[in-house]
């Protein structure tokens, strides 16, 4: 009995450590952001300033940052029509490629999973000329054809959950005189809406927090998204922390209120992503 | 043809047109432009372009700072590997009898979904010299002696970025054992505890088996991670002080758009593109050849 309570109180405790080790470097970045520059010099960083000097002056900068909102707009807009787009894609193409025999379906396959294998942000050397030859520089389109092409595990997700869809639906719906469009828009898509829901927050999550590819593909002022827009803004406050600290804790919270909110999804469509490699 | 097959063929050209051209647009063709661009002396936007044969690949291999920017590389490869077993370990306990396991599952994949830019910008601050909170903790311990500066001494810069890389990336190898290990059926566990097994038992025998797969998956993606790993000191130290903290990766880039030295760029990519799939091919051989074929005995 005594043994059971040890164990379970080491346990509480080595848990209790990691809960530190992810919420320290955070919570710190907090405490700053909600210091004058005087109390950044004088206050201990791994404390709070005293109660009545707690300032929001910082969160008031970054709030009433005209690129900021630029920056909201931006990652709305190209989140919005490649989450559209990748939804549409990755579910015909898993569709066809998990219920369909077709000639040259080894070189289709063979070439989706080729685009696993190659490594990311080296591509963009050669992608560069490739966008630039379409004229995509520098408008919002560059990343969203980008989103769109590569990062294909959807693909995975989908086939995975397709699998499990009996094929006795499949054929019962063409012998009712189902077109092929139809039996996927009507039966198959409906679904596949679960996964459809992990797939976009998974996808969500990255493209929010995706760095290179805007700051690649789209400098201009205007094109900002939220993390880029974070990059410019470090750039311009050096030295000075605790205006950062305001910058740094608000573009962090978009994705953590996403996972406070989907949690479930999210483990689950982790897991589902990897497994089937 | 029949009626059907030839609506049956229509539908699977015009589903899957769009997808793969784009694929092969933005994916498989940049892939083999990348060879090609490896054997001239482009420099980005010039119309001349030279071919200047393996020029570019010997000039790679002599290249002192690369070498050392990969060595880098393994700094973050050799870390993240023995992490694995803490991983593993803290797997095990969060799917086992433990109070509050679900927050502490939570817990555990937040950094995994935080905006690593905002990370980075965030332990640059918990690591600086000025204000820092690190040298502030080993100050309230009476460690003052070990302070040192974190993230501009070339003898441990890379220390510390990788510690950052663990504290972003370890709960996604946790998530992913814990999905493994509950895959593992209840009863198998339950018939095993009947009969006696110890915890050390049960997991060397029951569980690590289930598990070999997502094993074999974690080292994969540890690998062509490391090899790979780009932002992190992208933001906090930009590959300095010198080329101190940089890596494979990270001087690629920097070769191609601040040099502008596209054909040389394009022969390191190449590099990096071969380690990985060499890798993948080895390792497939490795886990599915030899230890699962075994296990099937």
């Amino acid at each position: 009995m005594y043994r059971k309570a040890l164990t379970q109180f080491i346990k509480q405790i080595i848990c209790l450590g990691m809960v530190v080790i992810v919420i320290a470097p955070i919570l710190l970045t907090l405490f700053a952001a909600l210091k004058t520059k005087g109390d950044m010099a004088v206050t201990s960083p791994l404390l709070l300033p005293a109660w009545n000097r707690i300032t929001f002056e910082n969160f008031r900068d970054v709030l009433t940052d005209k690129y900021l909102l630029l920056g909201f707009k931006n990652t709305g807009i190209i989140l919005l029509i490649s989450l559209f787009f990748n939804v549409m894609f990755g579910t015909i193409t898993a569709f066809i490629i998990e219920r369909f025999q077709f000639k040259g379906k080894k070189i289709v396959v063979g070439l989706f999973f080729m685009g696993m294998l190659i490594p990311t942000f080296v591509t963009e050397i050669a992608r560069f000329q490739v966008i630039q030859g379409l004229h995509l520089y520098n408008t919002i389109w560059a990343p969203i054809v980008i989103y769109v092409a590569s990062d294909l595990m959807q693909l995975y997700i989908y086939r995975q959950f397709i699998s499990g869809i009996s094929v006795a639906l499949d054929e019962a719906a063409l012998l009712d005189g189902c077109s092929y469009f139809g039996l996927f828009a009507k039966i198959i898509f409906p679904l596949l809406a679960p996964a459809t829901a992990t797939v976009c927050i998974i996808k969500a999550i990255n493209i929010i927090n995706d760095m290179y590819i805007p700051y690649l593909y789209m400098p201009k002022n205007k094109l900002r998204t939220l993390t880029t827009f974070l990059m410019n803004y470090a750039n311009a406050q050096q030295g000075s922390w605790q205006t950062l600290a305001a910058g740094i804790i608000i573009i962090m919270i978009p994705t953590i209120a996403i996972y406070v909110f989907f949690q479930k999804y999210i483990l689950a469509g982790v897991a589902a992503g990897a497994v089937k490699e | 043809m029949s009626k059907l097959n030839k609506k049956r063929s229509r539908f699977i050209i015009i589903s899957l047109i769009v997808p793969m051209l784009l694929l092969i647009a933005f994916v498989v063709f940049p892939a083999f432009d990348l060879f090609r661009m490896s054997f001239t002396n482009w420099d980005g936007y010039s119309q001349e372009k030279n071919f200047i044969g393996i020029e570019n690949y010997i000039s790679m291999f002599q290249n002192k700072d690369l070498w050392m920017s990969l060595k880098n590389n393994a700094v973050y490869f050799v870390i993240h590997f023995f992490m694995i077993f803490v991983e593993l370990a803290f797997a095990v306990l969060l799917t086992g009898k433990l109070r509050a396991a679900k927050f502490y599952k939570t817990m555990v994949f937040m950094p995994y979904i935080i905006n690593g830019v905002a990370i980075s910008y965030a332990f640059s601050y918990f690591f600086s010299p000025i204000n820092g909170a690190f040298d502030a903790i080993l100050t309230s311990l009476h460690m003052e002696s070990l302070i040192r500066s974190w993230l501009s001494d070339p003898k441990i810069v890379n220390y510390v970025l990788a510690f950052v890389s663990l504290w972003r990336f370890s709960g996604y190898h946790v998530i992913l054992f814990m999905a493994a290990l509950q895959s593992v059926p209840q009863d198998v566990l339950e018939a095993a505890k009947v009969d006696g097994a110890t915890t050390w038992q049960l997991f060397k025998y029951v569980q690590v088996p289930a598990i070999m797969l997502m094993v074999d998956f974690v080292l994969f993606d540890n690998i062509r991670g490391a090899l790979q790993v780009f932002d992190i000191p992208f933001v906090m130290t930009a590959g300095g002080p010198g080329y101190a903290s940089s890596t494979f990766t990270l001087y690629t880039i920097k070769t191609a758009f601040t040099f502008s030295n596209f054909g040389l760029a394009s022969s390191m990519a190449v590099a990096i593109m071969f380690m990985i799939i060499f890798i993948y091919v080895i390792q497939n051989y490795l886990i599915h050849g030899l230890i699962l074929k075994d296990r099937r005995k």
